[in-house]
């Protein structure tokens, strides 16, 4: 028996993919080497971090975003909380992810729009009270309201669709 | 091919320990294809008296042993075609539980740098005309149609049936025939009635049989664009009954309210495949490719007759190139065609259960493997197929090897989708919507934004509507099986 990593589903011995999310056995690293490749992967976690998580961080990426939109990528390292949003010029909010680069106010994301975090194993979303609402799997968030949220949820940003991964 | 000792086995296409009855076979089934009053190509005739002659030795148990002691040793390998396998994993494990290996067959041609003149052509077009077709759809028909009509080669035979709840001949299957007459009678077509596909089946069949030959690629396209009520079973039947005289068949669904599984099991009984248009003005693209590919024949059929080992079932069967497509599991296998430039590749995937690890060798499947050559009268001598693995107590560290993997991993997105219709099927609208989002993830890491987005749309849809969107599940279906051949390509480069 194989037991997926991703979704812990009971797969035959001598399978090379998972039966229920299609994970590849042969390199469980994929996921990982995708997460720290330098030449595709805008790094966000250079800033300097007051995170009160900081004793769980590590910097191996614990997840990323992926935008489902134009496919860019997203890597979650060093800190447990991200703040994602948009810089719009002359105004001092600044997001840890910043989508103003992907269309980001054409697509309604607020300076402020919403936080992803880790506190173990559980990674929760909140939206911080956003013009055009955060949606998880196509249902509207409560501003202000932690959700928890898996691996693969489709986490919509006003129309901005972000799939998030993360690495067990 | 080098002048030599005729071999009665090899003329017959059979094994040397081949049963009597195998032998009378292979010999009705030869006389029947080069007889006299049949054959048309030069230096057939004798042909058919070589065969009468390696029967009547063979078929002789007294001269059949004269004749075997004056042999040489058999050579293993065919000098026609050459085959390869690999394995998912390099040998099996002692286990209490169920296992799954995969293992790749690639068969083509021996020789590739030889160049084969391309194989003379005998098609019949099938058309609906139903209704539904009225409009674009029946208007490229017709111009495609005309088209293929007016660059046909002079050896090529082209007929064209027309159907809807009943068939006519619209162009007979004949050779030079006067082109202008048919080009206007194929103009003439008019859409009207309802869509019975047996009806066009059984007058392409019997169109087709006209001309039927063993030297020509004899093939069946059918393009339809609505389902077919209450005769899928008999159109199943007469598709089985082509296939046993080699006669191939495509099925081309326009649109989306035809019904893909039924086609693909049509196809499927003769080793074609079904293929997808989603719009009308893709017909004459798709068409005209088909024509090239049956064109570049190398051999029509691979057959893969096998019995059954005793606790290990071959769970699943898929046709990687050159044309991907399902292929039914039963003996015999109808595998698919090799084209000259295209080596024919097929995945199966065994379910071992431990019984049948019991000494020190597994063997997954005995078998053989016909192949029916266009440019070839003779018959080809069958090729003995038997993949075996070693059963040991733990383990292989070693990788699958690359092309395995490869295949696997392309074959992995399809067959998400193929989950995701089963259980939209049985009405799990969310376990269907989970599947596709998976498959969504996986489409995106693979640079596939486009299908991407469609597979999480209809994974909305499905959740919402409890329904696929109307042309959203063979856009899936359809674009994740053209992914198994770029990924082949790739790889070739």
């Amino acid at each position: 028996m194989i037991v997926c990593s991703i979704c812990q589903h009971d797969n035959l011995t001598g399978a090379m993919f998972c039966a229920e999310c299609g994970a590849s056995f042969a390199d469980n690293h994929s996921l990982i080497e995708q997460l720290v490749d330098p030449e595709k992967n805008q790094s966000v976690s250079n800033k300097p971090s007051d995170d009160p998580f900081q004793k769980f961080s590590s910097g191996e990426p614990w997840g990323s975003l992926h935008l489902v939109d134009t496919g860019q990528i997203f890597p979650l390292s060093q800190r447990n909380e991200f703040t994602m949003g948009r810089i719009s010029k002359g105004q001092s909010i600044r997001p840890d992810i910043d989508f103003s680069p992907y269309q980001g106010y054409d697509a309604g994301v607020s300076r402020m729009h919403a936080v992803i975090k880790r506190d173990g194993d559980r990674i929760i979303l909140m939206d911080l009270g956003s013009s055009n609402g955060t949606y998880w799997n196509g249902m509207r968030l409560s501003p202000n309201v932690e959700q928890i949220i898996h691996h693969r949820d489709i986490v919509a940003l006003g129309k901005m669709k972000i799939q998030i991964m993360v690495k067990n | 091919m080098p002048s030599r000792k005729p071999d009665y086995y090899e003329i017959l296409g059979v094994f040397r320990d081949a049963p009597q009855a195998d032998i009378k076979r292979a010999y009705l089934d030869s006389a029947q294809r080069l007889h006299p009053d049949r054959n048309v190509a030069p230096g057939e005739t004798e042909l058919f008296l070589e065969i009468q002659l390696a029967y009547e030795v063979l078929s002789n148990p007294k001269r059949r042993n004269l004749y075997d002691a004056t042999l040489p040793p058999e050579i293993e390998e065919s000098g026609v075609i050459k085959h390869e396998v690999s394995f998912s994993r390099t040998n099996l494990v002692q286990l209490d539980e169920p296992q799954l290996v995969y293992a790749l067959l690639e068969v083509g041609p021996r020789d590739q740098k030889e160049k084969l003149p391309s194989a003379p052509l005998n098609i019949c077009l099938i058309l609906d005309r139903s209704t539904s077709m009225q409009g674009d759809k029946l208007d490229f028909v017709k111009a495609t149609a005309i088209h293929l009509l007016r660059n046909l080669r002079q050896e090529d035979v082209l007929s064209v049936v027309a159907f809807s709840d009943r068939a006519e001949v619209i162009v007979p299957a004949a050779l030079n025939l006067g082109k202008k007459k048919h080009e206007e009678s194929i103009q003439m077509m008019q859409a009207s009635g309802a869509t019975e596909i047996y009806k066009g089946l059984q007058a392409g069949i019997k169109e087709i049989r006209r001309t039927l030959d063993p030297s020509r690629v004899n093939h069946i396209i059918l393009l339809t664009d609505g389902q077919t009520y209450g005769d899928e079973k008999a159109c199943l039947k007469l598709a089985e009954d082509a296939a046993a005289q080699h006669i191939g068949i495509t099925a081309m669904g326009i649109g989306h309210e035809w019904n893909d599984i039924f086609l693909d099991a049509l196809a499927g009984k003769t080793g074609g495949s079904s293929a997808y248009i989603s719009k009308p003005s893709d017909i004459e693209r798709l068409l005209t490719d088909k024509f090239k590919a049956l064109a570049k024949s190398f051999a029509d059929e691979v057959l893969l007759e096998y019995k059954r080992q005793e606790h290990i079932r071959i769970n699943y069967g898929f046709r990687l190139q050159p044309e991907g497509g399902f292929i039914e599991v039963e003996s015999p296998i109808h595998l698919g065609p090799i084209l000259q430039d295209t080596a024919l590749h097929i995945l199966f995937e065994f379910l071992v259960s431990p019984q049948a690890l019991d000494g020190d060798v597994l063997t997954l499947l005995d078998g053989s493997l016909k192949t029916s050559i266009v440019a070839r009268p003779r018959p080809v001598p069958p090729v003995r197929l038997k993949l075996t693995l070693d059963i040991k107590q733990n383990p292989s560290k070693e990788e699958a090897p690359s092309r395995i993997l490869n295949a696997l991993s392309h074959l992995n997105l399809y067959r998400m989708q193929e989950r995701a219709q089963a259980a939209a099927e049985a009405d799990q609208f969310d376990t269907a919507a989970r599947y596709l989002q998976n498959l969504a993830t996986h489409l995106l890491s693979q640079g596939e934004h486009s299908l991407s987005k469609t597979a999480l749309f209809e994974a909305k849809h499905l959740e919402t509507k409890h329904a696929w969107s109307l042309a959203g599940h063979k856009d899936i279906k359809y674009s994740t099986r053209a992914l198994l051949l770029s990924g082949d390509q790739e790889k070739a480069e």
